[in-house]
């Protein structure tokens, strides 16, 4: 395969070439209730053909027709030639680099037959239907690896193997009219062995379904909130972590004075970053598809903005350095900006501290969901505790933490020392390009004062 | 290939469909109101669903090879659930216009021209512009063992502009979009134009939103909040599973008699039509609620069989994964000619003292949708006063039951038009809560 690209590379007479193959073999397999819906195996491959002249905009090719490589990289190049542009496209610099890395695929699930992948999920879920109270589950069980080869004119090659599985599952409880769910969802970059022993997280989903049944709506209002570790990673990824990529200011001069480094975003107790090279996380991996080192970049340090996520053309526009964050879902998109594994650093002391003084206040945990609309963000939490006189106290649902970023983020006022990563399934979507597995991670987080949205307001 | 897979099903004693499809694109994309990328993506695939000893099973690939593709799937069919499907036989299907040759014979720098036409119309003083115009040229081709073998060509046009504003802290976002299987027509870019121009000109302005129980008027993109919870509650799977609040209802008048929906998948012209659907069930013309009864749901052929009644025709799938429910052109009341006759707000805003005109809301599709509660903070959102909109308003969150709401509307707008697969003239609600944050 090396030598396909590097012959079809060849054929290019543009300024910059570059390919990318893949080749994926996936499994997956779902419940409904204690009902099999299916169990498939899918074969997916094709190339992607990205070229630039001097002066010209993107060409890009994307087939499945491997066979006629070097016809789609005269595409390519045609196609970029078809866009004049006043102010060229540059690439900020990145050192050619040739690389194997086949990731350690932990049991490679192709070896492992479709029947141990139901038995596997149909375990799970029956924890999940064990539960009283529950009434329907849904449960997903999805695996692949995909093989993976990357070229560029610049000398860039490489070579890898990238696994991974996902676990997810849903629990219903339903007693009259009353509905509630438990999600629980695992992602890791790992293989078989990662999918293993994952029983608990499924029964205590089920479990956490059945007592909200009996749980009340938590009163809408402002009060002092506490974000368990899923949901401050989920809120740092959604509502900071866009505004950090760098294409959504690079060519924008008021977005830009918006994003200005050496802004103050939140207290000094803050630091955000993103980090492709943590290792063992779904967002990890070795370099990101435009042939760029993966890294750890720091984006807020101590409340300030210090910097942000870049592909090689962002970079070179603001005049800093790529990040390593140049991301396609599948040979049938471009790279564009994208988060890795983004976090809220690390505080200090414990969540018994963190909430001692709340003498009223609400503890937020996990997600059904969460959108952002540029500064404003709306997070559905997948339960909640009020806090009573610096204690957990009565389990509530319906906990619905909506507001403006920068004000959320400036009232940021402690940190707990419990940082986790959240190791979910699921994944971001940008630009028609999802999922993409990402990782978020934090430690829980008091935030002086938010807004819940809770009963439906009369 | 598609034979190839059908004749190996067919010497495993099996019976089964298949799904071939072949898609080229053609994008160019405009960033910051200039020319970036070009594209040219061409996928094939094909889907197999076979059915061994009664046991159903399901397999997909891009890479193009049959005997793999049919043993993979025989061996998902070894795990399959039982399920009894009667494949459709060949028969006579509608005719619908479903490909224009001047869109797929058009040239790149046909596509382009119309890029820089919209950049140019829609620039204004301190706004970003964003242009994306889409041509794919598809085929499809369903193949069963029970003799079916349908094929048909489409062709889909989407030209997407959107308009952003930074203002210190405030961003506001406009966008729109034309689609439809033929190239825009002069009109068709006017209309685009023109309801940016709609949405952003009053949208300078941030005025307090109100508070309280009040009319509130959603535009045909608001809807989505309104119609979300309908559409799960009218599909045969949640009525299978027990959990659609519609599913015990039919014949019965469950919303205010002015209001009816309609899946019409043989509507001319547009992406969402088809003369046959992925399971190779002819399409027809579905009416869902008619004055206010609920008439109809949709299926497709697994979940027909399940719910031991037929396929309307709605199943849909791609080349991985096995089939699925979807609608195709949802329709709520009746397609009027042209699109946005009436301007922003349908002429709904007349009447309203203080009250709300809503265009795009935050975390449709979050939390418990089915039931029909919905809760959510504005995105683009405008207050009216005495009758005409006053100014955008930011922080303000809106909820209701759709159930409750839909019983007695207000009114219909007269801006009825196109917004994906979906035709839809503003709504006029009364005693929608409004809070204020």
């Amino acid at each position: 395969m090396k030598d396909r690209l590097a012959a079809a590379l060849a054929v290019s007479r543009a300024d910059y070439t570059e390919i990318r193959i893949e080749h994926t073999w996936s499994a997956a397999v779902s419940f409904r209730g204690a009902r099999l819906e299916s169990a498939t195996a899918g074969e997916d491959r094709g190339g992607f053909v990205r070229a630039l002249h001097d002066g010209c905009g993107w060409g890009i090719a994307a087939f499945t027709s491997l066979d006629e490589l070097p016809a789609m990289v005269r595409r390519a190049t045609e196609l970029s030639r078809a866009v004049r542009l006043e102010r060229p496209i540059r690439l900020a610099p990145v050192a050619p680099v040739t690389a194997e890395a086949l990731l350690d695929l932990d049991g490679d699930v192709r070896g492992v037959p479709l029947a141990e992948k139901k038995r596997l999920l149909e375990g799970y879920n029956a924890e999940m239907l064990a539960v009283p109270g529950v009434v329907d589950t849904a449960a997903l069980y999805r695996d692949e690896v995909t093989e993976y080869w990357y070229a560029n004119s610049e000398g860039t090659a490489l070579h890898e193997l990238r696994p991974e599985i996902t676990l997810s599952g849903t629990a219903i409880a339903r007693r009259n009219g009353t509905i509630e769910k438990g999600l629980e969802s695992i992602g890791f970059r790992r293989g078989w062995h990662g999918a293993q022993q994952q029983a608990a997280g499924f029964g205590e989903a089920a479990r956490r379904a059945a007592a909200l049944l009996d749980a009340p709506s938590v009163r809408g209002g402002a009060y002092p909130v506490v974000l368990d570790n899923e949901l401050a990673g989920v809120f740092i990824h959604e509502a900071f972590g866009h505004l950090s990529e760098a294409d959504f200011v690079y060519e924008n001069p008021q977005a830009r004075e918006m994003m200005t480094l050496g802004r103050r975003f939140g207290r000094p107790v803050l630091n955000v970053g993103d980090n492709g090279a943590a290792p063992g996380l779904r967002g990890t991996l070795p370099f990101d598809d435009e042939g760029t080192p993966t890294q750890d970049t720091p984006l807020i340090r101590e409340g300030i903005l210090v910097g942000r996520l870049h592909s090689r053309e962002t970079a070179a526009t603001l005049g800093e350095r790529p990040t390593g964050n140049a991301r396609a879902i599948s040979f049938r998109h471009a790279p564009i900006v994208r988060m890795t594994n983004t976090y809220i650093a690390n505080g200090a002391g414990t969540f018994a501290d963190l909430i001692r003084d709340i003498k009223l206040g609400v503890y937020a945990c996990s997600a059904f969901g969460g959108q952002t609309l540029l500064e404003n963000f709306s997070f559905t939490a997948a339960y909640g505790h009020m806090i009573r006189d610096g204690e957990v106290a009565e389990l509530v649902k319906d906990v619905v933490l909506a507001g403006s970023l920068f004000q959320t983020l400036d009232r940021i006022e402690r940190l707990a020392g419990d940082f986790r990563w959240n190791q979910m399934g699921g994944g971001c979507g940008k630009g028609g390009q999802f999922p993409l597995p990402v990782t978020e991670g934090a430690p829980h987080v008091r935030i002086e004062q938010a807004l819940i949205g809770g009963d439906v307001p009369a | 290939m598609i034979e190839r897979v059908i004749e190996l099903v067919r010497a495993r004693a099996a019976t089964g469909d298949a799904l071939w499809r072949r898609a080229e694109r053609t994008s160019v994309t405009f960033e910051s109101g200039r020319l970036k990328s070009c594209a040219a993506t061409e996928e094939t695939g094909v889907n197999l669903r076979v059915l061994v000893d009664g046991r159903m099973g399901v397999a997909g690939t891009t890479a193009g090879d049959a005997d793999d593709l049919v043993a993979r799937a025989v061996a998902s069919a070894a795990l399959g659930e039982l399920v009894s499907l009667t494949l459709p036989t060949t028969s006579s299907l509608p005719r619908i216009a479903t490909f224009a040759a001047p869109a797929a014979d058009a040239p790149l720098d046909r596509l382009t021209a119309i890029g820089t036409e919209l950049v140019d119309r829609a620039s204004r003083e301190g706004c970003q512009i964003g242009v994306s115009i889409e041509r794919e040229i598809s085929q499809t081709r369903v193949v069963n063992t029970a003799g079916a073998d349908t094929t048909y060509q489409t062709t889909t046009v989407v030209v997407g502009l959107d308009l952003a504003r930074f203002a210190g802290d405030d961003v506001l976002f406009v966008s729109d979009q034309y689609a439809g299987t033929e190239l825009p027509a002069p009109a068709d870019l006017e209309a685009v134009v023109r309801s940016i121009d709609e949405r952003y000109t009053p949208a300078q302005r941030v005025v307090t939103p109100p508070d309280g129980a009040l009319p509130v008027v959603f535009t045909p993109s608001g809807l989505s909040a309104i119609l979300l919870p309908l559409e799960q509650a009218l599909s045969g799977k949640t009525v299978l599973q027990g959990i659609s609040p519609l599913g015990a209802k039919t014949g019965e008048r469950v919303f205010d008699e002015r209001f009816s929906l309609t899946d019409d998948p043989l509507v001319p012209g547009r992406p969402d039509s088809r003369p046959v659907d992925d399971e190779a069930v002819p399409s027809r013309r579905l009416p869902l609620v008619e004055r206010g009864v609920v008439r109809g749901f949709v299926y497709d052929l697994e979940t027909a069989a399940r719910a031991q009644t037929a396929s309307t025709g709605h199943g849909v799938r791609g080349t991985f994964g096995k089939p699925r429910i979807a609608y195709s052109n949802l329709i709520l009341g009746k397609i009027a000619e042209g699109r946005g006759a009436g301007g922003f707000g349908g002429g709904l805003l007349d009447g309203i003292a203080d009250g709300l005109l809503i265009d795009d809301l935050i975390g449709v599709g979050q939390g418990n949708v089915i039931s029909g509660a919905f809760s959510h903070p504005v995105a683009l959102a405008y207050r009216v006063e005495r009758g005409a909109i006053t100014g955008r308003v930011k922080d303000a969150a809106v909820a209701g039951n759709v159930y409750e709401l839909l019983q007695k509307i207000g009114e219909f707008g007269d801006d009825g038009r196109w917004l994906s697969g979906r035709w839809a003239a503003s709504l006029l609600l009364e005693g929608v809560s409004v809070a204020r944050r």
